[in-house]
């Protein structure tokens, strides 16, 4: 059980792991795509926040899923689909045609999830995610699911080959 | 930063080269190709703006800043020089002139929307809210849009929340914004949520509770859409706030029965509830409850209600939510607070809370839920619990070691589950020494056991069975601090080493390695143990007294000023980057964002730690850089001191420590108290106090000792001097009252759980002497300054009282020296011991000591330097004549060879940061001596 609320932007920031300015920039543009949920001692349990985004006469308008994070102890309860179902529902609302993220190519259990909620690939973004200590910068899965604006499910239709950073908006 | 406005302007071709020179960092070039430019064409103003970025960003502020004057005071209005300004005055923290800029540009061009809209940005920035509401309605009357007319009443609400007067936030802004909108609300002419959501805002202020919730209910509430369960949310709001206990009670019920999972719908649906019940409400009508549908008004109802909601889980295929149980415990916790007898109706606390570990247990999370309702089990029932929890838990067959393990990470979970609850009973530590060990030796099988459950983790993932070697840990340090065995802590210290090994991303590792090694004074180990936790923004404030509590007090100098910089390069970037959000907040609408953000803004500035660090690595440069590398005034002049100046914000001081980021799982009665945190924050408070009189008066003496022409001075620099001695004396007496203080609250010796805030360094500053030493030797310089003002001559009762303060602060730092004396490191009957507290008394000496060093008197000074420094030598050397090697471990209680290991890890790093911080502390005193032996007489 769990409090789910507005995130207030407050010191509950500090269990998150980026800068602060990231944070302000989503508060300050997509308050309503930023949630938090709490357990009844108040402890944070996880949080999601993303944006809308895309030009709609090109039916590309969407919900984008820019952070999803649960709390070890509160994992295992159906957390992070519910918080995805949240943000699903503020995009159907926006009239969004699909929500999407990315997700690293290697984190198995993160694509399972999402694929048990509905997400297929889409495409692969090649070296997405620039590695630090010099291992090498690793590839992205642009995974998406179809909200009921696009009926005809046009917009998960996936792209074959892979593309590179630079070539997504 | 790019050029702006059209291809066709001759201008920007001209310009181009000079930013991409910028672009690129080449500041340089970018000055060259300016002044080349400049020749050519005089009156290209923003070439000359440019070469201003180009200097600026040289470190060349001063020309800078004429340069970008030359342009200012010409009032330009073509974008280039305007937007280059705005750079280079944001990059000269000089924001207050971008708003001048405008303000000219506006008044030459006043129908530019572009010109009006930074304008409002401009003041937006340094937060003028009463220009940002005068700038937002001439941008409206400008261009009629209804964002900037809402720019205009969101500045209002700000200078109402600024108000340092409530009663004129009631009276006049608010009021004055409520119209404004009512205004729009009344021509149809509200468009966006955004609108909407200040509208609410601003009556919320206004405590206009009804208004608001006939607002939200009605035509303009259905515009609040994006955010989910907006206008519920709201409503509820307006119900409490209105005490309208009917309608809050059948929101609730309604929202609860379509997610049964929202905890604080059932908070609220219980609030609601027992109020309604207070007042015998019964409904109206019995078709129509209240507008919001069905009130439940007794027991009965809310015990229906919850009882129906578990068997809807318990029919459930899919994952039970924990919801309905944990508002089952809830609800008897509430019926218990009230005396009443219903409780029974739900079933026996223990059976419910055996029943939610069955169906949840196997997960994390369960004992923090689990925790909340403890007390509802008498004392004598905790062992009852334990044991039937334990029946619960799948273990595989005893070995010959006495114990069963876990088949299965389920498994695991569950029983440590049982292990966290019987500390949090308090069952462990009830035990004797002996059970203890005993109770060691159980968990640390089950931890080795566990670890092959987690072979496939990555690094970046933790153990499952990490817990119990934290757990381990917390039974060592009960070991420790009961019977002062050392040999418990350096155990607790090879376990947790070993538990970092398989498990490298364990924070709570970390974090009481961290701990511990700050408690013995070393704390070479906790730099690296700090950096590998890779605390992130807020952090720095919140964790960062871990840190910076025992850095300078253990005499790591360098690595002090290295932690004391990570912080306040947060705290200053914090500054910079709110501002920019708020701007955008404004661009979006996001309105009800901008008060937290503020709020968030101030509640950093006013931080204790902040405070704390900035004090702390001013005095630290002091003792260890002046008069070394350059003369105390330089010092204090480059740091921008004035004496005359408190910049902390005593009165409205935030304590934003996380106090309780170790896990604990220590019973009610041992945790931190609020009570704790008050003491806490005072004992820090007063010691943050002494440290900054302790500043001011050192800035005090530099500018005042080094006075020009002193002798000979007219009247005006005389006046000067006096006027400073003043501050000095005010700064003398205020310095003495807050020892006073001080002395009060360390007599109270209040004890903090281990787990808790450390201690300050108040009481240690004052037994050690320290803290009054410095008192007389600041005392001292004043008298000497009064006898260079009065002359050699008719001061012979100055000169006797100079004699005899020298005298006695020469014994006081005597003394401090005596207290230094002693072994911080010593093998006994081959066990190690320590002494910590000798290396913190050792810092205590040497800043008096270098205090002492600024005045011309150094005979006795040098005499007891030299002690100190073969004090220093003779432990260095002892410190590396101890051959840990020679230890044998594991000695009285059985500790593997690999753990053995660990041990003897953790013991050379203690013994490695020892030396370090001797020799830091050896050089200070070394080039103090030797700056000494220079002074002449």
């Amino acid at each position: 059980m769990t409090t789910l609320r507005a995130f207030t932007f407050n010191f509950d920031i500090c269990y998150n792991n980026y800068g602060i300015p990231f944070y302000l920039q989503y508060l300050a543009h997509w308050p309503e795509y930023f949630i938090v949920a709490e357990a009844p001692g108040g402890e944070l349990m996880g949080y999601i926040m993303g944006k809308a985004e895309g030009s709609v006469a090109r039916e590309e308008w969407h919900g984008h899923v820019t952070a999803l994070s649960v709390a070890p102890e509160f994992r295992r309860l159906g957390l992070a689909a519910k918080l995805m179902e949240m943000l699903e529902e503020i995009s159907e609302r926006k009239g969004g045609f699909f929500v999407d993220l990315f997700v690293r190519v290697s984190n198995q259990v993160a694509v399972n999830m999402y694929k048990q909620l509905g997400y297929s690939v889409y495409r692969t973004v090649i070296e997405y995610y620039s590695a630090s200590n010099g291992e090498p910068d690793e590839d992205a899965y642009d995974m998406r699911k179809a909200l009921s604006r696009d009926t005809e499910r046009k917009s998960i239709i996936p792209i074959p080959h892979p593309v590179r950073p630079e070539d997504i908006e | 930063m790019a050029a702006r406005g059209h291809v066709q302007d001759p201008n920007d071709r001209r310009l181009r080269p000079i930013y991409d020179y910028l672009d690129n960092g080449n500041n340089k070039m970018a000055i060259q190709q300016a002044d080349k430019l400049l020749k050519k064409h005089k009156d290209l103003h923003c070439a000359k703006v440019l070469k201003a970025i180009g200097l600026q960003r040289t470190g060349k502020q001063d020309e800078a800043f004429s340069l970008a004057q030359e342009v200012a005071t010409l009032e330009p209005t073509d974008d280039n020089s305007l937007q280059a300004l705005t750079i280079l005055y944001r990059e000269m923290h000089r924001p207050e002139l971008v708003t001048k800029l405008y303000e000219a540009a506006v008044k030459k061009v006043p129908l530019s929307e572009e010109y009006h809209s930074h304008l409002f940005m401009a003041y937006a920035r340094v937060g003028e809210y009463k220009k940002m509401q005068q700038a937002g309605m001439a941008l409206y009357k400008t261009v009629p849009k209804n964002p900037y007319y809402f720019w205009s009443v969101m500045s209002l609400v700000m200078q109402a929340i600024s108000a340092q007067d409530e009663k004129l936030a009631q009276t006049m802004f608010l009021p004055l914004a409520e119209r404004m909108v009512e205004k729009m609300v009344k021509e149809e002419k509200i468009e966006a949520e955004a609108e909407v959501q200040l509208y609410f805002m601003i009556l919320e202020r206004l405590g206009k509770y009804v208004e608001a919730l006939d607002m939200v209910r009605g035509p303009l509430g259905e515009k609040l859409t994006s955010e989910l369960q907006s206008r519920e949310n709201k409503c509820m709001m307006m119900y409490q706030r209105l005490q309208l206990w009917p309608e809050c009670n059948a929101l609730s019920y309604k929202l609860l029965l379509k997610n049964p999972d929202e905890w604080q719908f059932y908070l609220s649906y219980f609030d609601s509830l027992f109020h309604l019940m207070d007042k015998s409400w019964s409904p109206p009508n019995e078709e129509e409850h209240c507008v919001e549908g069905p009130v439940h008004t007794t027991v009965a109802e809310a015990v229906k209600f919850v009882v129906d909601r578990m068997e809807e889980e318990d029919k459930k295929d899919s994952r039970p939510l924990r919801g309905p149980y944990m508002a089952c415990l809830e609800l008897i916790h509430r019926l218990r607070q009230r005396g009443c007898p219903d409780e029974e109706e739900l079933g026996d606390p223990l059976e419910l809370m055996l029943q939610f570990f069955g169906k949840f247990g196997d997960k994390p999370c369960c004992i923090t839920d689990l925790k909340i309702y403890l007390h509802l089990l008498p004392p004598e029932q905790h062992t009852q619990f334990e044991n039937r929890l334990g029946e619960l838990v799948p273990l595989g067959e005893v070995g010959e070691d006495g114990f069963g393990f876990p088949g299965d990470t389920k498994a695991l979970q569950r029983h440590l589950c049982v292990c966290q609850l019987s500390r949090v009973l308090g069952l462990q530590h009830t035990l004797d020494t002996e059970g203890k060990l005993c109770l060691i030796t159980e968990l640390k099988a089950h931890y080795h056991y566990g670890l092959q459950f987690g072979k496939s983790c990555l690094k970046t993932e933790l153990q499952f069975s990490d817990t119990y070697c934290l757990m381990v840990a917390h039974v060592y340090i009960d070991l420790w601090t009961e019977t002062g065995d050392e040999n418990m802590l350096w155990q607790c210290l090879g376990v947790l080493e070993e538990g970092l090994s398989y498990s490298p991303s364990n924070a709570q590792f970390k974090l009481l390695l961290l701990l511990l090694f700050c408690r013995l004074g070393a704390f070479q180990p906790v730099v690296d143990l700090y950096s590998s936790l890779d605390a992130k923004h807020v952090q720095h404030d919140t964790i960062g007294y871990l840190l910076t509590r025992y850095a300078g007090s253990l005499g790591q100098f360098a690595a002090a000023s290295q932690s004391y910089n990570f912080s306040l390069r947060f705290f200053h970037s914090n500054q910079k980057d709110t501002s920019e959000y708020i701007i955008q907040a404004y661009k979006y609408g996001a309105f009800e964002k901008i008060p937290e953000f503020i709020a968030f803004r101030t509640r950093l500035n006013q931080s204790l730690h902040f405070a704390q660090v900035r004090t702390e690595r001013m005095l630290l440069d002091l003792y260890t850089e002046a008069d070394i590398t350059s003369s105390l005034e330089e010092s204090v002049k480059a740091m921008g001191l004035c004496p005359e100046e408190d910049d902390i914000p005593w009165d409205n001081m935030r304590d934003n420590r996380d106090l309780t980021v170790l896990f604990s799982w220590d019973p009610k009665d041992r945790e931190l108290t609020e009570e704790h945190r008050r003491l806490s924050l005072e004992e820090e408070s007063v010691w943050l106090k002494v440290r900054s009189l302790t500043l001011r008066l050192l800035a005090s003496l530099a500018l005042l000792g080094h006075a020009p022409s002193k002798r000979n001075s007219d009247k005006t620099n005389e006046n000067g001097v006096s006027a400073k001695s003043s501050t000095l004396q005010t700064l003398l007496s205020q310095l003495d009252l807050t020892l006073q203080t001080a002395a009060q609250i360390t007599e109270k010796q209040t004890q903090y759980p281990f787990l808790g805030p450390p201690s300050s360094r108040l009481a240690s500053a004052l037994s050690s002497g320290s803290c009054h030493c410095q008192a007389s030797a600041l005392q001292l310089s004043l008298t000497l300054q009064e006898l260079e003002t009065t002359g050699l001559d008719d001061s012979s009762e100055l000169q006797t009282q100079i004699c005899n303060s020298f005298k006695s602060l020469i014994v006081q730092l005597q003394e401090l020296l005596s207290r230094c004396k002693g072994d911080v490191l010593e093998m006994k009957d081959s066990r190690l011991m320590t002494q910590p507290s000798l290396l913190e008394t050792l810092v205590f000496f040497v800043e008096p000591v270098v205090l002492s060093g600024f005045q011309e008197w150094t005979g006795s000074l040098q005499g007891i330097v030299t002690q100190a420094l073969d004090h220093v030598k003779g432990q260095e050397a002892s410190l590396t004549a101890l051959k840990l090697a020679a230890l044998t471990l594991g000695v009285g209680h059985a500790q593997t060879q690999e753990e053995c290991g660990f041990t003897r890890a953790a013991m050379d790093k203690v013994q490695t940061s020892y030396l370090g911080s001797l020799q830091e502390l050896g050089d200070l005193l070394r080039k103090r001596a030797d700056s000494l032996k220079s002074l002449k007489f």
